[in-house]
């Protein structure tokens, strides 16, 4: 009898490890989603300032200087591009983790990590200091160089904008990857409970 | 350990677009002389691609291939297809922009992707505003969310 019950108890503790396992994933689950769908909403707002400068810019230097011919069609490699390692979930599993390397060059090149979120103050910070930095930038000058050599401030807003954007999709990227991830975990969960 | 499934690490990948930009807008606007409006009439072309290209993202190969694909009125749901097969098997590729628009117009395609890489993200475009309900990983977790309460409810 003493037997029995101790069977008993320790059915009920798996049951219950089971349901604080399968509540885990559903809330990393929705964590994901939540912030899937606010970076989502300030990617639409990086991208509406974005345009808003280009246009600026075109309006300021004149639509032939800004305009789909002048695209480079000249053999060229990437100037930011993106590093992917694998991140463990866990024994059975790995996702892919999105990196941003932005600029990256022989003499200089800068790093911007879509994980790194508690360095985003600093980020915001180095963006303003950027401004006054850009000139010194030779990857990023060659991208403006492609609309002339005098070019609009608002352009090299634009241009500013538009890595932001970058830097919260590679950061949309990275929370997509986990929110597939917690789904399929939740998915599996909500399967064994139905079997 | 054993049996994990394999992902493709790189130490360089590239980000690859494909964008709507439409000239409708144009007529729209051209009709209203004010300032606004004139830069409006502006914001109707190559916006996009053009920003990333800005950013750095663009490539182009030494077969004059590129990493991107402007959709026009011209362009056929084949052409985008093909883009679309294209930059998701390229080894070289790992996220894929894609306006949500253009998304729609070749939504079995998208949706039927299921590879971690490369990721698949929907953004919004000028005219045509980003919608959570449209979305292919959203809509997919809607459908289970869906069939769960129903399965649920029958029990």
């Amino acid at each position: 009898m003493m037997e029995d019950q101790e069977e008993k108890g320790n059915a009920e503790n798996g049951i219950g490890r089971q349901k604080q396992v399968k509540d885990e994933y559903l809330l990393q689950f929705l964590d994901s989603l939540d912030g899937y769908l606010t970076l989502l909403d300030s990617l639409s707002s990086t991208l509406s300032q974005g345009w808003l400068e280009l246009a600026s810019a075109r309006h300021a230097m004149g639509a032939s200087r800004i305009n789909g011919a002048l695209l480079d069609l000249k053999v060229h490699a990437a100037a930011t591009s993106l590093k992917v390692s694998e991140q463990d979930v866990d024994s059975m599993e790995s996702q892919p983790c999105f990196t941003l390397c932005k600029w990256a060059s022989s003499d200089n090149g800068e790093r911007s990590s879509g994980e790194e979120k508690s360095l985003s103050p600093q980020l915001r910070h180095r963006n303003n200091s950027q401004l006054s930095g850009i000139i010194s930038s030779p990857q990023r000058q060659k991208s403006l160089s492609v609309f002339g050599v005098l070019v609009s401030p608002k352009l090299r807003s634009a241009q500013l904008s538009f890595e932001r954007a970058l830097e919260t999709l590679v950061e949309i990227a990275n929370l997509h990857t986990t929110m597939l991830s917690m789904f399929e975990q939740v998915h599996k969960e909500l399967e064994n409970t139905n079997g | 350990m054993a049996n994990r499934p394999q992902i493709r690490t790189a130490a360089s990948a590239l980000i690859a677009m494909i964008a709507d930009e439409y000239a409708s807008s144009v007529s729209r606007t051209m009709q209203q002389p004010y300032m606004f409006d004139h830069l409006l009439m502006q914001v109707h072309c190559w916006d996009t691609v053009v920003g990333f290209l800005l950013a750095g993202v663009g490539n182009v190969d030494l077969r004059r291939k590129t990493n991107y694909l402007i959709v026009d009125s011209k362009t056929t749901i084949k052409q985008i297809e093909d883009a679309f097969k294209e930059f998701t098997s390229r080894e070289d590729i790992a996220i894929v922009l894609i306006s949500q628009y253009v998304a729609n117009r070749i939504r079995f395609l998208v949706d039927s992707h299921n590879k971690p890489i490369p990721a698949i993200l929907e953004i919004p475009s000028k005219d045509h505003p980003y919608d959570p309900a449209q979305d292919s990983v959203l809509s997919r977790v809607k459908n289970l969310v869906s069939v769960e309460s129903v399965a649920s409810d029958r029990r």
